[in-house]
């Protein structure tokens, strides 16, 4: 019988690449985003709706072990991003993101350990980003969001770990998606020479630390966020 | 339909009985309403009261089709929480039935 991993915000970008890639290794993928899903395969599943609602996100994750069975895996990748300068950010925006980012990811959290809790058997990778780490300028409330999912992400593999679930992060690099369509040229640029590693990341790039988590000789590796591109 | 209060006394009882055969643990498998939840005389250590409320809501969401969050801010408070003993759980319970179907 296949795994089952629920992964958020998988129509298009990160999300669909890691829906894809787990799905080409045989496993049963229940995906979510606010819009339907042009992604078709058997053992893929997609539930429409808003992350940042708590009653549709505790719906959806009963919904998905009641369908497909125990969730062995959960990806919080969902997320929004706002660059603007603080001074120019408005209170709705901080809000919405938050409710995205960091209330989605923390309801999908709580309500997949609470099941991992009954198998004593899980793993909960969530995605934060490099703006995080590095401060970025223009996105405060982006990196802020982000700096709480790395704080919820060491907390909860604390609390997690006697129920025997594993919570760790991936801190991407600027990868080609919608999310950084806006961003000027110029911007990426400079952001890509404060890596170690100079050049934009690719969806491969996370695939390989997703697999590296999931990975059954991992039960030891928690709490951690891995940033890519060599951004410490 | 709301579930009877009697409906949801027998389900709570039947999940902590169900615990109480996985961790061979007789206080529980003789659980009644005045089973002690939470606190120094519980019969459930803090992982267990989270396996515990798990176990309830999956149960409620299964049988009825009703989601509710039994998640509180009191949960680990001595005097006030709703899991104080499996009368005062089966109370909330049938709170947290009813604000759902309003």
């Amino acid at each position: 019988m296949n795994k089952v991993a629920l992964i958020t915000g998988t129509r298009k970008g990160i999300g669909r690449a890691l829906a894809e890639h787990l799905l080409n290794q045989n496993w049963t993928v229940a995906g979510c985003s606010r819009r339907s899903s042009e992604l078709e395969h058997p053992n893929y599943h997609h539930y429409t709706l808003n992350v940042g609602d708590e009653a549709a996100v505790v719906q959806m994750v009963r919904q998905v072990k009641r369908e497909l069975g125990p969730i062995y895996a959960l990806i919080n990748n969902a997320g929004t991003a706002a660059m603007n300068h603080i001074l120019l950010t408005p209170g709705n925006t901080c809000k919405s993101l938050f409710e995205t980012n960091v209330f989605g990811s923390f309801t999908f959290l709580r309500e997949c350990a609470k099941l991992m809790s009954r198998q004593r058997d899980g793993r909960i990778i969530n995605i934060s980003s490099i703006a995080a780490a590095l401060d970025l300028e223009g996105e405060a409330i982006y990196a802020a969001s982000k700096a709480a999912i790395e704080s919820l992400t060491r907390t909860a593999a604390k609390e997690l770990a006697p129920h025997g679930i594993t919570v760790n992060a991936i801190g991407p690099t600027p990868i080609e998606t919608d999310l950084i369509r806006g961003i000027p040229e110029q911007a990426i640029n400079s952001l890509i020479q404060q890596q170690a590693v100079k050049r934009m990341g690719t969806v491969n790039d996370i695939s390989n630390c997703v697999d590296f988590f999931l990975n059954e000789n991992s039960s030891f590796i928690t709490g951690q966020i891995i940033y890519l591109g060599g951004v410490s | 339909m709301q579930p009877h209060r009697t409906a949801i006394t027998a389900l709570v009882i039947e999940t902590l009985q169900d615990l109480g055969e996985d961790l061979k643990n007789k206080d529980l498998q003789s659980a009644n309403e005045t089973t002690r939840l939470f606190g120094s005389r519980s019969a459930l250590d803090s992982m267990n009261l989270v396996n515990f409320i798990a176990d309830v809501e999956e149960r409620i969401s299964d049988e009825y089709e009703i989601h509710i969050i039994l998640a509180n801010e009191s949960a680990m408070s001595r005097t006030h929480s709703p899991f104080r003993s499996v009368s005062s759980c089966i109370d909330y319970i049938m709170k947290l039935i009813a604000q759902n179907a309003e």
